[in-house]
């Protein structure tokens, strides 16, 4: 079991090393090479994944110690009904994404650089699937933040993708103070209570959830493939993992489900453009997901979240389509395709309408609260108390 | 008051992009607003105004030079053109000023600038008595401030605060609500309303964003409810502090900000049947309103918070370094003394800036190519060409260029056949509307507005209801899989159903659409109904074959070729569909020709014999598949011919096929010709594919004339084809007519591949990678972005920048007799949109058009490679290729090939 445990995570990660020197001492190896490679690292990872399943039906569950990081660290792998069925789901999306990403990318002056994030991303979502603690979880959960960090500013000689990168990676180290806080207050026997907590504020941020979801839609800057396999399935899904691996559940996680359910539903139909739209889809059911792991239905919300991945990652692939898919529709259905969102309007009043489709098209204001209100309060304070310290500094410099 | 309002927005208008939405792509000049000016000097006009690139890079361009591409032939010669020498030295000992520019031109050289040169000058010290001299006589120039004309400007100066970046994401967001077209589940209230008005119900409630630039926006848009969209400008304008007689620059640059989504506001209030489902009463002042309202509220809010520190403007005149620096380098590597007179050499230095060098060296790579095609066509025409006597089909194509092959290689295979070239619409110019379309849509070219409607009516049911439960279905999943509580059901339904569409179309993509395909079902049973008269229907039949020369002698079988592509992946699928019929396809109008052709009344009146027989079909361009149409109308006696003429076609098309591959680099050098089509048809289908096809991207030439002068010449897919027959066109009406019709089409097509290619970020719409279809309208770089405008960069790379080159078979009397009396033409041929060449292949003589005359063209090569298959002139090879004569049957081998190859 232990060789399976290490093949799933390593064979991704050796994958990333070797393309990595590779790349650091210039060498050019072909589309075909660097492609293959990435691709068959994701899918002896996935295919580690299936055996490992069948050791676990066979022998039961069970985990594989690596040795020790320091005293009381330990390096463990788990292998258990949660974590199997999630290995082989990243490591069929990465195969798959992969070999789509090898038509989709070719010819592209970042091809090398897309296969070496991904192979990246790839071995850190087993890092976090297979961690049989939150230290060795904490490691693999930062470097496929940074991966995806990377890949949304994969154009980035163009402002947009880099400021998206920029967002994210923000959001994702605001959210993180949450789980190295719950790592460290488990290791100082913390109470549970305290540990999910901030288990579920590190959700927030890597999940997209309210109020920390703005970076989910700015991260559809990134080429198709990456936004399809970290913002349509995995990375997204992340989350919810963390909380079934704990065991945290409860009235916050509900909470936390249910507002951003509503939320994102309500602003995803403002959205007039495809990848935005998916990606509060996306939001609005790893919401659902959320509520579910807090009622304790953890089953359910394991099914769930793979079945939405595979549709989502799916219907983010097809995007670009979308202009042939419509005519396509129109032609079946031998007429207009009907309108949506009558419900809307038979059910409220027209100045309620008014005020929540400003709502949903504002994406529910929280850009303004957060970056103008909070973050920029912050910011000018800060600046404002140095502009104070420069006048005091003169005026001592007069004075003496 | 300088100019109602409503008249600066119609100046300012004629600058945005005039695309549409982008399920009725029509090619045309990306900068059409400044074709009455000069070529030359209209990119270097719109790159000031775009900020874009008025040719390619030197670099690039010197690439060439390496490569052998552009000779030192061509740069002799463009330089003797365009530079004017007195034969003597500039210094003395020095060169002359054609000697000097030739060299500026043969070697690139990196001169520092700015900071570095700053840097590198400090670091060497003294320079010596040359570098003193020039310094002393570099002329003395003031920096120029950039243009500021938009309040933002100002604002962006003085205080480093882009407000742009405030008020940009937001009027992004309302544009696209107003205009989407079904993307969104909610549409925007009372948006039938207008833009303005849409934007003053939302916005002037009371509890508004609470971004703090918006403060008292609310207020203010309840006092301007009653005031209309002009007023609002002047007023926004007026607090602003634009001075009047600025407003028409600020409003040209306030709109040229995000002129994607300007331009799209623009066609659907000039435009709004094109609109794909429904047309918002869309006006361009009204977003012009909106911008400027929030321009003026963002920037209140900025001069507010950062209180202007004042731009810092420089007035010193300071001796022009980097000028001073390029002529000592110049000195030294020309070995040239320039201190007996500096001033001249920085003249002279100066004269040759870097965008005069990349006109020049764009000037040569242009000469290459023409040299090289007209040297082609004229060897050619030299080669005997045996006529063939027995003609057993004939096909009559689209002269689009990527026709060329398929009839190539349809002549090839099948000696017995003969192809003619017509613009794709066949004369038809028709409201169609097929067996499934909801509504119909013009098929002709977009400057004629049809009277007919023609509609295809089923006469045997195919498996509609199935069809239409299925594609109810799947739009049910698409959008509850979006919302909440359907959302959740899908999810945890279909994701079985989603990992088997993931698998196959990741790994399986052309076996994936043959499934989904498949349950489809057949398609109907059909017959066209066709509203014309008898006399209508003589009329475009008898000009479409006299115009062509079938009507001298027509085969048994007569094939009309329409063309489309049907593509993935892709949202510019339209743009690879048929220009000649408005961005359609054009299988419809074959149909209906043929349909009119075969009518016993047209026959009579035409004279046609009885035992000949009409056949529409369409080709896809995409996946080289073919589809003939009403096969069961066929008469007996015509059927064995019409088998014989679909296997040659059929053939061809593989054939067509493997040549078209060798430009996909994904397709093996050694692809076999059996694996073609498969190819080919996988780029068709594959989710994951951007180029499914590369469309137009090898445009550059255009023959009019008749098509036994290029029969048998490789033209590498890269030539528009038009039949036309001089000797049956005694009153030039015929040619006129092509020319009027042909000119500005193929230049829309080739000029709107010059200029994005040229700059794929201004004028272009960069890389497909991150596209996000937005309001089915057009694509945006991620969430939100301008709205993209031109050919994105998968459709362009292999792009040989060169202006058409149209070459007639005409006198240069003839053509200049049409030019003269058609302004339009006049136009696009005088200002160098188009390279005009007259052809008189029984003088063996072309004239090149240039400074208002024709004037005669020098063959350099008269040797070209003679092959028996157009397959080893393409073997193995992925770039460019220059002319070959593949002469079936002919014994091998002849002439030498590496004089040749240096054409390419």
């Amino acid at each position: 079991m232990s060789a399976l445990l290490i093949a799933a995570l390593g064979v991704p990660l050796a994958a990333f090393l070797g393309l990595a020197l590779a790349m650091w001492f210039g060498r050019v190896w072909t589309e075909g090479v660097v492609s293959g490679l990435v691709i068959g690292a994701a899918a002896i990872s996935g295919l580690s994944g299936v055996a490992l399943a069948v050791v676990c039906l066979v022998d039961g569950p069970g985990s594989a110690v690596l040795g020790t990081w320091f005293a009381g660290f330990p390096l463990r792998l788990t292998a258990d009904w949660l974590s199997v069925p999630v290995v082989v789901l990243v490591g069929l999306l990465g195969c798959l994404i992969g070999a789509f990403s090898q038509r989709y990318l070719h010819r592209d002056p970042g091809y090398r650089r897309f296969y070496l994030l991904l192979a990246l991303f790839v071995a850190a979502v087993q890092v976090v699937v297979l961690a049989g603690t939150l230290d060795l979880l904490v490691v693999g959960w930062e470097l496929a933040g940074l991966a995806s960090a990377l890949l949304i500013a994969f154009f980035h000689h163009r402002p947009g993708p880099v400021a998206g990168g920029l967002r994210a990676f923000i959001t994702y180290r605001i959210s993180d103070i949450g789980l190295i806080g719950a790592a460290v207050v488990e290791h100082h026997g913390g109470s549970h209570t305290v540990v999910g907590l901030l288990l579920v504020w590190a959700v927030l941020g890597k999940s997209a959830q309210f109020p920390l979801g703005g970076w989910l839609p700015r991260a559809m800057e990134g080429p198709t493939p990456s936004s399809a396999i970290c913002y349509g399935a995995i990375s997204v899904s992340l989350g919810p993992y963390l909380l079934l691996r704990n065991g945290v559940d409860g009235p916050a996680v509900i909470a936390v489900g249910v507002v951003t359910a509503l939320y994102a539903t309500l602003v995803g139909r403002a959205q007039t453009d495809i990848k935005s739209s998916l990606a509060y889809a996306s939001m609005t059911q790893i919401a659902v997901v959320l509520v579910e792991v807090g009622l304790g239905w953890d089953v359910l919300a394991l099914v769930h979240l793979i079945a939405h991945a595979l549709l989502r990652s799916g219907q983010i692939l097809r995007s670009p389509s979308l202009l042939h898919d419509h005519h396509h529709l129109e032609q079946s259905l031998g007429g207009p395709i009907p309108g949506t969102g009558r419900h809307f309007e038979r059910i409220l009043p027209a100045r309620a309408r008014t005020w929540l489709y400003r709502f949903a098209l504002e994406r529910g204001y929280v850009d303004a609260f957060l970056v103008d209100r909070v973050v920029g309060g912050l910011v000018r304070t800060v600046n404002r108390a140095a502009v104070a310290e420069e006048r005091w500094v003169d005026r001592q410099a007069v004075t003496r | 008051m300088s100019a109602p309002i409503g008249d600066l927005v119609e100046h300012a208008a004629h600058l945005l992009p005039e695309q549409g939405p982008l399920q009725t792509f029509v090619h045309h000049n990306t900068l059409h607003a400044f074709e009455d000016l000069p070529f030359h000097d209209a990119v270097v006009r719109a790159g000031e105004l775009f900020g874009a690139q008025p040719f390619p890079t030197e670099e690039e361009l010197h690439d060439h030079v390496v490569l052998g591409r552009i000779t030192d032939a061509d740069l002799v010669a463009v330089v003797a053109e365009e530079v004017a020498d007195d034969g003597l030295p500039v210094v003395p000992g020095g060169p002359t000023r054609r000697e000097f520019h030739v060299h500026r031109l043969r070697h690139l050289l990196d001169v520092p600038r700015g900071p570095s040169l700053r840097w590198l000058l400090a670091e060497a010290g003294d320079l010596g008595p040359t570098w003193a001299e020039l310094l002393a006589a570099a002329p003395k120039v003031v920096p120029t401030a950039a243009a500021a004309p938009r309040p933002r400007d100002r604002v962006l100066a003085e205080t480093g605060v882009d407000t742009d970046t405030l008020v940009h994401p937001l009027l992004i967001r309302l544009a696209g609500a107003f205009l989407d077209q079904g993307v969104a589940y909610w549409p925007m209230p009372a948006r039938d309303q207008g833009f303005l008005a849409a934007f003053r119900h939302l916005y002037a409630k009371a509890g508004g964003p609470p971004d703090r630039f918006l403060r008292g926006l609310g207020a203010t848009l309840r006092e301007q409810s009653t005031w209309d969209a002009e007023r609002t400008v002047a007023w926004a304008l007026t607090e602003l502090e634009v001075p009047e007689a600025d407003w028409g620059e600020a409003i040209l640059a306030t709109l040229l900000s995000l002129r994607g989504w300007a331009g799209m506001m623009r066609q659907f209030e000039v435009r709004p049947d094109r609109a794909p489902v429904a047309a918002q009463p869309a006006r361009l002042v009204d977003y012009l309103a909106v911008q400027l309202t929030l321009d003026l509220f963002a920037t209140r809010h900025v001069l507010a918070k950062a209180p202007a520190r004042g731009a810092v403007v420089e007035v010193t005149a300071r001796p022009d370094v980097e000028l001073a620096y390029e002529a000592f380098v110049l000195a030294q590597t020309m070995a040239v003394d320039p201190t007996p007179d500096p001033a001249a050499w920085l003249a002279l230095v100066g004269d040759c800036d870097g965008l005069r060098r990349r006109r020049l060296l764009h000037a040569a790579y242009e000469r290459r190519h023409r040299v090289g095609v007209l040297d082609g066509l004229a060897a050619h025409q030299r080669m005997s060409t045996s006529d063939n006597t027995s003609v057993e089909f004939q096909a009559v194509f689209c002269i689009d260029e990527r026709e060329e092959s398929l009839r190539r290689h349809l002549e090839e295979n099948t000696p017995t056949a003969q192809t003619f070239g017509f613009a794709g619409f066949f004369g038809v110019a028709m409201n169609y509307r097929g067996v499934h379309d909801i509504h119909s849509r013009p098929l002709c070219p977009v400057v004629i507005t049809p009277t007919h409607d023609v509609v295809e009516r089923p006469i045997t049911q195919g498996r509609a209801v199935f069809r239409k439960v299925r594609a109810g279905w799947s739009h049910h999943v698409g959008v509850g899989s979006r919302t909440l509580a359907r959302g959740g059901l899908f999810s945890l339904g279909l994701g079985a159903v989603g990992l088997a569409s993931l698998v196959g179309r990741c790994l399986f993509p052309r076996q994936a659409q043959r499934f989904s395909h498949r349950l489809d079902g057949r398609y109907p049973r059909t017959r066209l109904d066709i509203g014309y008269t008898v006399e209508e229907m003589v009329g475009i039949v008898g000009a479409v074959l006299r115009t062509t020369g079938v009507l001298a002698a027509p085969a048994p079988i007569v094939l009309l070729v329409g063309h489309g592509s049907s593509s993935m992946n892709n949202p510019h699928e339209s743009a690879h569909d048929c220009g000649a019929t408005g961005g359609g396809r054009g299988g419809p109008n074959a149909r209906a020709f043929a349909a009119m052709a075969n009518n016993p009344l047209v026959r009579a009146a035409l004279g046609l014999p009885d035992d000949i027989w009409f056949v529409g079909s369409y080709h896809n361009t995409c996946d080289d598949t073919m589809t003939y149409f009403d096969e069961d109308l066929v008469p007996a006696r015509s059927v064995a011919e019409l088998d014989r003429a679909k296997t040659a076609m059929a053939q061809a098309c593989v054939f067509a096929a493997h040549e078209r591959c060798r430009r996909f680099e994904t397709a093996p050098h050694d692809l076999a010709l059996d694996d073609a089509l498969a190819h080919a048809q996988t780029h068709a289908v594959d989710l994951g594919q951007p180029r499914p096809e590369y469309g137009h991207a090898t445009n550059a030439v255009c023959v009019v004339g008749r098509r036994s002068l290029t029969r048998g010449l490789y033209l590498d897919r890269r030539a528009f084809l038009v039949s036309y027959d001089p000797a049956s066109d005694t009153d030039d009406a015929l040619l006129t007519s092509l020319l009027l019709a042909v000119g500005p089409v193929c230049a829309g097509i080739n000029l709107e591949y010059y200029f994005s290619y040229v700059d794929p970020a201004r004028y272009g719409c960069g890389t497909k990678l991150p596209h996000n279809i937005t309001g089915l309208l057009g694509v945006m770089d991620g969430h939100a972005s301008d709205l993209r405008t031109g050919l994105p960069w998968q459709m362009v790379e292999i792009h040989e920048p060169v202006r058409l080159l149209l070459v007639v078979e005409a006198t240069p009397q003839r053509l200049s007799a049409i030019l003269s009396a058609h302004a339009g033409l006049a136009r696009l041929v005088g200002n160098g949109w188009i390279q005009l060449v007259a052809w008189v292949p029984e003088d063996d003589a072309m004239f090149l058009f240039r400074d208002g005359t024709f004037q005669p063209h020098l063959p350099e090569t008269t040797q070209f490679p003679v092959v028996s298959r157009s397959a080893e002139v393409y073997a193995g090879q992925r770039g460019h290729l220059g002319c070959a004569h593949v002469l079936a049957g002919v014994e091998l081998p002849v002439p030498v090939l590496a004089t040749a190859q240096e054409v390419r």
